[in-house]
C-alpha cells in the first residue's frame, strides 16, 4: 500500500513563483504546506542567471538571480517552510492528490486542500523547430548552455551562432563573449528583437555582436560536432529568400526561440490550457478551471521580469489561502477576451468584485495607442512591443453590473 | 569488449541484422566477433527507421524477403520474452483514398496471404472510422489485420548483443574495417583498432556492405540508396492513431503513420536521393513533404506537435531482382557471406540470422551446439512504464529509482546508472537505452545530469564525453573560473 499524507497546501516548484507563493501562504497563516522541487537546490532557473537586473521592483535594488532567489530561500527558512528537494511530482488527480517520488522519501501520495502549480517553463528544442541539416553535437538551447557555464563551469563551445533573440539568448551572447568565446551572430526571424531592448543594447551592441533581423538557420552542418550553419534571410511569410544564404563557421549553435509553460501535470489534473499563453485559464485569484488548483509564474504565462513572477505567486497564495480556510466562494462571472490586437492576457475570467491587474502582451509592436477594457476603462501608452509584458491595474468598480465578457483592445491613435 | 585475435567467424556490422546473426552464432561452440564502426549497436541505419515488424504484405510473391519475414511477429514475440525487451503489437490498416487504390489493398492481401499471413479483413469507411476515428473521411476502403509489431531498435540491438556477449561473443565497437587480406585460409581484417582474423566473414555492413565486398574482391556489388525522412510527434497527440495506418507507396514515398514502442507517433517516409552515404541531412522541403503525407491520412495532425525529425538510408542491391534481398556466399572469396538487405530488414532479421548460420555451415563452419548457451538476458525495470505497485516495489528495492532525472520521459537515476554500467559510454548511448532526452524537451534539462553521471561512473573528464563517439564532444572546455579551480593539466 502506498502511504498517503494529508496537507493543506502543496506548492510544485521552488523557483521564484513557488517560493514567493509558499512564503506568502505561510505569512497568511497556512500551516501545513510543502514545496516540492525536482532539482537538488531551491531557486529554479534563477540559480543559473548570474547576471544582475533582478529585484528592482520587489526589493528596490539590483540583484543577481542567485541573490534574488536567496532572499526568498532565507524567508522560507525563517518561516520554517518544508522544501522537499530532488522530489518529482509524477501526477495530480482531480481531487488534488499528488503522487510524489524521491530517493529519500520513496513513492507516496499527498492529498492537498489546495495546490499551487509553479513548475515554470522549458525551452523550445531543435526538433520542435524542424531546423534542417545534420545532427551533430554542439546544438544547445540557450538556457541549457547557461546552466552548463554558470552552474557546471563547462564551456559548450568556442565559436557560436545564436538563433533567436529571446532574452536568454541575448544574455548568453554576452556571457559567452566574457568567457572568451566568439559569438559570430544572433539571427532573429522577426523584424524586431524578441528580447528586451536593454538586453539588445547591453548584450549585443556593447560587444559589437551583429543582430541579423529577418534571418534564420537554413541548415546545420557537421557530422560529429557542428562545423557551421547556413543563415538565410526570410520574407514576410518566413520563407527563405533565395540567394541570401551565408555560411558561418562555428562549433556551436544556441537556440533561444521561445519558452513553453510546462503544463503536463496541470493537464493531467484536468486543467484547461489557453492556447495563447500556453498556461491555464485563471481567475483573478489565479485559480485554474479545476477548483483548488492555482497557477502562477512561467507555468501560467512566460514573464519577462522575475519580480512579476513573485507577485503572481503571492496572489496565487492568497487564492489558495481562501480555499483552504473555506472562505465564501466567489464566482468569476466575467470573461476577459483580448481581440486581434492582443497577443495574450491573464487573468481570463474575473469576479468583478475588486481591483484587478491584467498582464498582457500586444500582438505586434505599436506606437501611441489607447488600451481599452470594454468601454469602461482606457489608458494611454506611448508604445508597446510583444516582448514587454504590460501590467495594467483596473479599478474593480468599473465592472459593476457587467455580465458575460469584456473585450480588451488596443486602439492606435496616430 | 573482448581481446583481438583469431576468430572462427567475424560479423562486420552490428546493425539489427548483424546483432541478430551474432546472437544466433553465440548458440554454437566457437570464437565469434562482432565489429561495429559506431559507438553502439544499431546506431547506424537500424536506428533510423520506423521500427516496425511488418506483416509480409509488402513483399512480392516468391521473394526471398517474403520467405524470411514469415512468422516474424511470433519470432519477435518469443525473443522479447527471452531478452526482456519491449515488444508491442498493434493492427495494420491500409487505406485507399480513391476507388482506384482499392486494387492496391487487394494486391497487398494477396501478397500477405501467399507468405502465410492470415486474418486480413477488407473493410468499408464505417469500420475504418470505428478502428481509427481520425482517418480522413476520404478513405473509401481499408485492409485491416492484427499483429504488426513495434519495437525500439537500439534497445533490441543492445539486448541481442549483450546476450551474445554473455554467451562468449567478442564485441568490438568503434572499430571500422579499412582492408581485408586472405592468408592461410583465413581473413585478416585491418581495423581502426588493430588486426583481427577470422576463418569466416559475414558482411552485414548495411550501407557499407558494398565497400566490404570490394575489399574481398567482389567488385561488382552496387547499392542504390534512398534517404527517407521521418518525424516524431509529442505524446500529446498519440490518441490520434492507434494502429499502423498505411496509404500509398512509390519510389518517392511510403506513407506510414504509427505508434512507436514508447507511445509517440512516428510518421514517414519521404524519400530523396542522398548526396552521399553519410548524408543524414533533413531539409525543410523533406519535413514539409513528410507532414503532407501524414495530413493526407490524418487531417488533424499538426506539424506543431513534431518534437523531432531524422532521416535514414535505405539500400537496395544490384544482385537480386526487384529490390529483393541478396544473402549468399561470395563467388570470389570462400567463407564470406554477403548479407545485402534493405526494407524490411528489421522484420526479416530473425529469418536472415537462420539463413546466414545455415550458409556458414554449408561453407564448413563447425556445427556443435553450445550446451551452456544461456538464452535469457535480463533487462532492468523501467520506471515510467511500470504500474504503481511495481513502482513502489522497485523504489523500495533501489531508492535511486525514486530520483527522476529526465522529467519528460520519467527516467530515473537508477536506470541511467544501469545503462552506463552495462556499457553505454556516450550521451546517445544512455539516451537510446533509457530514453533520457527523448521526450518533448529533447534533453534540455536532463543532458547535464546524464553528462555528470557519465563523468562520475566512468571516471573521465567532462571534456572526454561525446554525443556518439570520437569527435562529437559534448563540451569543449571549462569556464575561466572552473579551469582555475581544476588546476593545470585539464
Amino acid at each position: 500500500m502506498m502511504r498517503t499524507s494529508h496537507i493543506d497546501l502543496a506548492v510544485i516548484g521552488a523557483g521564484p513563483a513557488g517560493l514567493a507563493a509558499a512564503v506568502e501562504a505561510k505569512h497568511l497563516g497556512v500551516k501545513d504546506l510543502v514545496v516540492f522541487e525536482r532539482d537538488e537546490r531551491p531557486g529554479g532557473i534563477l540559480r543559473q542567471c548570474i547576471h544582475a537586473g533582478f529585484g528592482l521592483e520587489k526589493f528596490n535594488e539590483e540583484l543577481t538571480g542567485p541573490e534574488y532567489a536567496n532572499r526568498y530561500i532565507k524567508m522560507a527558512e525563517s518561516w520554517g517552510i518544508d522544501i522537499s528537494l530532488d522530489t518529482t511530482v509524477l501526477d495530480i488527480d482531480k481531487n488534488r492528490t499528488l503522487t510524489v517520488v524521491s530517493e529519500q522519501g520513496g513513492l507516496r501520495q499527498v492529498a492537498c486542500k489546495s495546490v499551487i502549480l509553479a513548475m515554470g517553463c522549458r525551452e523550445r528544442p531543435r526538433g520542435a523547430l524542424g531546423i534542417p541539416g545534420t545532427r551533430p553535437a554542439g546544438v544547445f538551447t540557450a538556457g541549457h548552455a547557461q546552466r552548463l557555464i554558470n552552474v557546471e563551469g563547462y564551456m559548450p563551445g568556442r565559436t557560436v551562432v545564436i538563433l533567436g533573440s529571446g532574452d536568454i539568448g541575448l544574455i548568453m551572447a554576452r556571457r559567452l563573449t566574457l568567457e572568451g568565446a566568439q559569438v559570430k551572430a544572433v539571427a532573429e526571424i522577426l523584424p524586431y528583437a524578441s528580447g528586451l531592448i536593454r538586453n539588445v543594447v547591453q548584450c549585443l551592441n556593447d560587444f559589437a555582436i551583429p543582430l541579423l533581423l529577418r534571418h534564420t538557420v537554413a541548415e546545420i552542418h557537421g557530422d560529429r560536432r557542428v562545423e557551421g550553419v547556413t543563415l538565410v534571410q526570410v520574407d514576410d511569410r518566413w520563407n527563405p529568400v533565395e540567394g541570401t544564404e551565408q555560411f558561418i563557421e562555428c562549433d556551436t549553435l544556441l537556440l533561444s526561440v521561445g519558452l513553453i509553460p510546462e503544463n503536463e501535470l496541470s493537464k493531467a489534473a484536468g486543467v484547461m490550457i489557453d492556447p495563447k499563453t500556453g498556461g491555464a485559464y485563471v481567475s483573478d485569484y489565479f485559480e485554474s478551471g479545476v477548483e483548488g488548483l492555482f497557477s502562477c509564474g512561467n507555468v501560467l504565462h512566460v514573464n519577462d521580469v522575475v519580480d512579476n513572477v513573485s507577485l503572481e505567486g503571492e496572489s496565487a497564495a492568497y487564492g489558495a489561502f481562501r480555499r483552504i480556510k473555506g472562505l465564501p466562494a466567489e464566482s468569476s462571472v466575467i470573461s476577459i477576451e483580448g481581440d486581434e490586437t492582443i497577443g495574450q492576457i491573464v487573468p481570463q475570467r474575473i469576479t468583478g468584485l475588486r481591483d484587478v491587474t491584467f498582464h498582457l502582451r500586444v500582438k505586434r509592436p505599436m506606437k501611441k495607442f489607447i488600451l481599452q477594457v470594454g468601454d469602461r476603462f482606457e489608458k494611454k501608452y506611448p508604445y508597446a512591443r510583444p516582448s514587454e509584458m504590460i501590467w495594467v491595474k483596473v479599478p474593480g468598480d468599473i465592472f459593476r453590473d457587467v455580465r458575460g465578457s469584456i473585450i480588451v483592445h488596443c486602439e492606435e491613435t496616430s | 569488449m573482448g581481446e583481438t585475435g583469431a576468430y572462427d567467424v567475424v560479423v562486420i556490422g552490428a546493425g539489427i541484422v548483424g546483432a541478430m546473426i551474432a546472437r544466433e552464432l553465440s548458440k554454437i561452440e566457437g570464437r565469434f566477433a562482432l565489429l561495429e564502426k559506431k559507438a553502439f549497436p544499431c546506431f547506424g541505419m537500424s536506428k533510423a527507421g520506423l521500427s516496425q515488424i511488418h506483416l509480409p504484405d509488402f513483399c512480392p510473391p516468391g521473394s526471398l524477403k517474403g520467405r524470411l519475414c514469415k512468422d516474424a511477429p511470433s519470432r519477435f514475440r518469443m525473443l522479447a520474452g527471452e531478452l526482456d525487451v519491449a515488444y508491442r503489437e498493434v493492427g495494420e490498416l491500409w487505406v485507399a483514398l480513391e476507388p482506384e487504390q482499392v486494387a492496391n489493398l487487394e494486391a497487398a492481401k494477396t501478397r500477405g496471404e501467399c507468405h502465410g499471413a492470415k486474418g486480413y479483413e477488407m473493410i468499408g469507411p464505417e469500420r475504418i472510422r470505428e478502428i481509427e476515428p481520425h482517418v480522413t473521411p476520404k478513405a473509401v476502403a481499408g485492409l485491416y489485420a492484427r499483429g504488426l509489431g513495434v519495437v525500439y531498435v537500439p534497445e533490441w540491438g543492445f539486448a541481442l548483443v549483450e546476450n551474445a556477449v554473455q554467451n562468449g561473443l567478442h564485441l568490438h565497437l568503434q572499430t571500422s574495417v579499412s582492408g581485408i587480406e586472405r592468408e592461410n585460409g583465413s581473413y585478416r581484417l585491418f581495423t581502426s583498432r588493430g588486426t583481427i582474423t577470422g576463418k569466416f566473414l559475414v558482411n552485414a555492413a548495411g550501407i557499407h556492405s558494398d565497400e566490404i565486398a570490394r575489399m574481398i574482391g567482389d567488385r561488382d556489388i552496387r547499392l542504390d540508396l534512398r534517404k527517407g525522412t521521418m518525424l516524431i510527434f509529442d505524446k500529446a497527440v498519440s490518441h490520434l492513431v492507434h494502429n499502423m495506418i498505411y496509404g500509398t507507396f512509390s519510389e518517392r514515398h511510403s506513407q506510414d503513420i504509427a505508434p512507436t514502442a514508447h507511445g509517440n507517433l512516428i510518421l514517414g517516409v519521404h524519400y530523396v536521393r542522398p548526396e552521399h552515404k553519410e548524408d543524414r541531412k533533413v531539409t525543410r522541403q523533406d519535413i514539409l513533404e513528410t507532414v503532407k503525407l501524414g495530413k493526407e491520412l490524418i487531417p488533424v495532425l499538426s506539424e506543431k506537435e513534431v518534437i523531432n525529425s531524422f532521416s535514414g538510408i535505405l539500400p537496395s542491391n544490384n544482385r537480386a531482382p526487384n529490390g529483393d534481398f541478396y544473402i549468399a556466399p561470395s563467388e570470389q572469396a570462400p567463407g564470406v557471406i554477403h548479407v545485402l538487405v534493405g526494407a524490411p530488414g528489421l522484420t526479416a532479421a530473425p529469418g536472415i540470422a537462420d539463413l546466414v548460420v545455415r550458409l556458414l555451415r554449408d561453407q564448413g563452419m563447425m556445427k556443435e551446439e553450445k550446451k551452456s548457451f544461456q538464452k535469457t538476458r535480463a533487462g532492468w525495470p523501467r520506471f515510467e512504464s511500470a504500474t504503481l505497485p511495481e513502482k513502489l516495489r522497485i523504489v523500495g528495492q533501489n531508492p535511486k529509482y525514486g530520483h527522476v532525472l529526465c522529467r519528460c520521459e520519467q527516467v530515473t537515476e537508477a536506470e541511467i546508472l544501469e545503462a552506463i554500467r552495462r556499457g553505454a559510454d556516450t550521451m546517445d548511448g544512455v539516451k537510446h537505452l533509457t530514453r533520457a532526452g527523448m521526450g518533448r524537451c529533447q534533453g534540455s534539462f536532463c543532458s547535464i545530469p546524464v553528462l555528470n553521471a557519465l563523468v562520475k561512473e566512468l571516471g573521465v573528464a567532462p571534456t572526454w564525453v561525446t554525443k556518439n563517439g570520437a569527435g562529437s564532444h559534448q563540451i569543449v572546455g571549462y569556464t575561466k573560473e572552473a579551469a582555475m579551480a581544476r588546476g593545470p593539466g585539464e
